[in-house]
């Protein structure tokens, strides 16, 4: 991820309000989350695993402050019983922002399980998303992630692949 | 820290054959909400599924509209801490549960590390899952001590009590403290026929569904903090 990339995200986090982030770190995302730590106006939770990351969120969100959930979209299937919970059943919502491990191009065995779920992990959750792979989409895609959570109270992902995490 | 360790009260039973267990304890679950509801007063409470859902509603009604009444194990002390956290000047109960906490105990390192002042955490530990009828949790065998395993992770003011007044005592001492977060694990009776020798009323139903709980629990955080949470669309 380019320095520029994690700005993107920065920018876009700070368009949407957020002054909270939970994450659990992963490799291509790594950059981002020095720079959340850093950032004077985000305060950074780091989670045991991405449900509890979710579940922070969620209260966050009923606090009326706005939070983001980072993490490799692995995480999205550790999150699904507490985003199913919060997101179907409750009506709290949860904006990610998630790496694409496994897509075309990956080149590591293990994230292709990664690819292969992720998609259909949110469908099944009913949980819009937008992939980017350009850096020129990123800061517009949370900004627009946030608009559509707070007006479905439903849970929304940012899926950074391509070039804008390798 | 106030209460006694805990101490084994009951042996570890097989999985199989019919649910007949001692109570985790004397105290009744009833009778620790009204201790701890007597305490509070403008607090906001997250709280787990299962009986003490509606026990809760009947035994605190002054904070039906304060209360945000979750079915979800696992999630609830991480919420109370993402609430506690948006909210810092505003004291936070979370009333969770032995199986709800045993689904996470990560979030008990995640408190040790964030500290959060402002929240209390609960925990009613009747031994098992009651929502289904009963099979014993972890903690059921004696050997698995909650409090300890919080103190472990950094939760140094944390406690198992036996008793309505060590319980009150605990929760006292929590919602005093300012500056770092308590967990109180509570080994209470929560059988019917417990409840009914300690001549509790009977226990209202809660009609209401998950998002109804949202939209009231919303409503209130927005009147009490004077700001818009769910508010009204660009265009009618």
């Amino acid at each position: 991820m380019t320095p520029t990339a994690v700005q993107a995200v920065i920018a876009g986090l700070e368009r949407a309000g957020v002054t909270l982030a939970s994450y659990l770190p992963d490799s291509l995302l790594k950059p981002l989350y020095p720079a959340l730590d850093a950032h004077p106006g985000i305060r950074t939770v780091p989670c045991t695993n991405e449900g509890e990351g979710a579940a922070i969120c969620g209260g966050v969100f009923l606090s009326g402050k706005r939070a983001v959930l980072c993490m490799e979209n692995s995480g999205l299937r550790a999150a699904a019983e507490p985003l199913a919970r919060m997101g179907l059943g409750s009506g709290i919502p949860v904006v990610m922002i998630m790496s694409y491990r496994g897509e075309l191009g990956e080149n590591n065995w293990w994230a292709v399980p990664h690819g292969i779920t992720m998609e259909p992990m949110l469908a099944a959750l009913r949980i819009p998303y937008r992939v980017v792979r350009e850096e020129a989409g990123i800061e517009q895609a949370v900004v627009d992630a946030y608009e559509w959570s707070y007006s479905a109270y439903q849970h929304s992902a940012v899926v950074l692949g391509g070039s804008t995490v390798r | 820290m106030s209460g006694s360790m805990s101490t084994p009260t009951s042996s570890p039973t097989s999985n199989s054959g019919p649910v007949v267990r001692p109570p985790a304890s004397a105290m009744t679950r009833y009778s620790a909400m009204e201790a701890l509801a007597a305490l509070l007063t403008d607090e906001l409470v997250v709280l787990s599924l299962g009986g003490a859902v509606d026990e809760w509603y009947t035994a605190a009604p002054h904070l039906r509209e304060a209360s945000l009444f979750q079915q979800q194990l696992g999630c609830v002390t991480p919420q109370a801490l993402g609430l506690a956290l948006g909210l810092p000047h505003r004291r936070v109960v979370s009333l969770d549960t032995d199986g709800g906490l045993l689904f996470n105990l990560g979030v008990l390192a995640t408190l040790g590390n964030e500290q959060p002042g402002n929240l209390l955490v609960v925990v009613w530990d009747n031994e098992r899952y009651q929502s289904i009828g009963g099979p014993r949790t972890h903690t059921s065998s004696g050997t698995v001590d909650l409090a300890a395993i919080a103190r472990g992770a950094g939760v140094v003011h944390a406690s198992t009590v036996r008793d309505v007044e060590a319980f009150a005592a605990a929760c006292a001492a929590g919602l005093a403290d300012q500056a770092a977060p308590h967990v109180v694990v509570a080994k209470v009776d929560t059988s019917p026929e417990g409840h009914a020798a300690a001549g509790h009323p009977v226990v209202r139903r809660k009609h209401s569904d998950g998002r109804e709980d949202t939209y009231r629990f919303v409503r209130h955080v927005e009147a009490t903090e004077g700001v818009t949470i769910m508010g009204p669309s660009e265009h009618n």
